[in-house]
């Protein structure tokens, strides 16, 4: 419980953090921070958990990115829970791999699943857009794969600071590892 | 006893989303709102550790290079405040001689300052937040415009109590009625989908095809639509193309909207 709690403050710091960091020159993709977070914790946490932190990841982040001018919603508030969420149980489904010991896997995942999320972003805004143009340019391919990529390279350190934290409040996110090596 | 929890917690997940996803749009505005009163603070704290942080490292200056930016501040104040004078003249006479001709006085708008505190914080869309909101006078509902000494920034969307999110010019989602000075031209400015980098390129459409823009004219808001007051430089026409409908002219705007520090919110007419 005390480790769930950490992840949501852990989640609300990054996204303050991550409005502070500018673009990345050239490529311009963003650096998005808490979906790092969000994706460990769908490793380390139990479905139930996975789905509180979706829930309070996706409304933090609609709270605040989702726009609506003159009263018109391009995407509702909400949508990122839902696709938190999906992406949270595919990789739960890497939940056992991960609870061996294999630290590799919240580092891919999380960049496939935060391009995911700049992907899905990007389609819904050339959905609800009039005219409906799909515009996939060398550039919004660099933005939707270079947040992936940052993720990636972001992955390692979050995963072990957070893993250090779960381990200073006593949290075994990858119990199978611990049992291998008694072994 | 994990598992046994799963199929509530998904039950439950299922309805409480649902419940989020049909809000209205007044609605979400105001869980928007409420949260951006939230992280506000935070977003201050961090913004003045930057600004401080900036600041330092710009400030490290020698003596002589102080005393030389002041000597050089002190000529361009006194330069300023000789022209604001000769400008305050004209203003009044250019409104005495507008309304003897019948026409209706221009208003002069009340501005209230603000400071950027977070900047372009999403992938797709462009938009910064400023440390005003309701409490210092701005519309709960948004739609005010913001500007610069320089010319246009946006429009103000999400307003809490000490905060609102200003959507910029550069957003596809922002549109201002502009008309092309010395020319009869008016047209509908955007901005472009993944546009960023210190000089993004907006799109001026709707203009008639033989429009023909000479580059470098001056785009200036038309006051149509009641959001944004007329006369207000938006940027300058960089080229211009004859499409099949209409003419569309792609424009620099004014203001470098990467750089953005402070700005002003229009607050209403200075009466």
């Amino acid at each position: 419980m005390i480790f769930f709690v950490l992840l949501l403050v852990a989640m609300f710091l990054a996204l303050v953090v991550q409005h502070f960091i500018p673009p990345l020159p050239v490529i311009g993709s963003r650096v998005l921070l808490m979906p790092i977070v969000m994706f460990y914790g769908a490793l380390a946490l139990p479905t139930p958990g996975m789905l509180v932190l979706a829930f309070c990841g996706g409304i933090m982040w609609d709270a605040l990115h989702v726009q609506i001018i003159k009263g018109n919603v391009e995407i509702a508030l909400g949508w990122s829970i839902v696709l938190y969420a999906t992406l949270g149980a595919l990789m739960g489904g890497f939940r056992p791999l991960f609870q061996r010991g294999r630290w590799e896997i919240h580092c891919l995942l999380s960049g496939v699943c935060t391009s995911m999320i700049v992907l899905s972003e990007y389609l819904m805004i050339t959905f609800r857009r009039e005219p409906v143009v799909f515009l996939f340019n060398k550039e919004i391919w660099w933005r939707i794969g270079g947040a992936g990529l940052v993720a990636v390279l972001l992955s390692p350190f979050f995963f072990f600071t957070l893993n250090y934290l779960a381990f200073l409040v006593g949290f075994d996110t990858q119990p199978a590892r611990n049992i291998k090596r008694s072994r | 006893m994990s598992r046994r929890l799963v199929i509530p917690s998904v039950l439950i997940f299922i309805v409480a989303t649902g419940f989020i996803l049909f809000l209205s749009p007044h609605n979400m505005r105001r869980v928007q709102a409420g949260f951006l009163g939230i992280i506000s603070p935070f977003l201050k704290t961090g913004s003045a550790f930057d600004k401080k942080y900036r600041d330092f490292r710009e400030g490290l200056k020698t003596l002589e290079q102080l005393e030389e930016e002041n000597k050089r501040l002190v000529v361009s104040n006194k330069e300023m405040s000789a022209t604001n004078q000769t400008l305050r003249g004209l203003e009044t006479e250019n409104n005495r001689l507008r309304n003897a001709l019948g026409y209706r006085e221009r208003a002069v708008f009340k501005l209230l300052p603000a400071r950027i505190i977070s900047r372009d914080a999403s992938t797709w869309y462009n938009e910064v937040i400023i440390d005003r909101g309701v409490a210092d006078g701005l519309k709960e509902e948004g739609d005010q415009a913001v500007l610069t000494e320089e010319g246009l920034v946006g429009k103000t969307t999400v307003v809490s109590d000490h905060s609102a999110t200003v959507v910029l010019i550069s957003d596809e989602a922002c549109r201002v009625a502009a008309s092309v000075e010395g020319t009869r031209e008016q047209g509908i400015v955007k901005g472009e989908r993944a546009s960023s980098g210190s000089t993004p390129s907006i799109g001026l459409n709707f203009l008639s095809k033989q429009a023909n823009l000479k580059n470098g004219a001056n785009v200036y808001t038309s006051g149509a639509g009641g959001v944004f007051p007329s006369g207000v430089l938006i940027g300058q026409v960089k080229d211009f193309k004859m499409r099949e409908l209409d003419g569309h002219a792609t424009v620099v705007p004014a203001v470098d909207l990467t750089t953005l520090e402070d700005v002003f919110v229009v607050v209403g007419d200075n009466k």
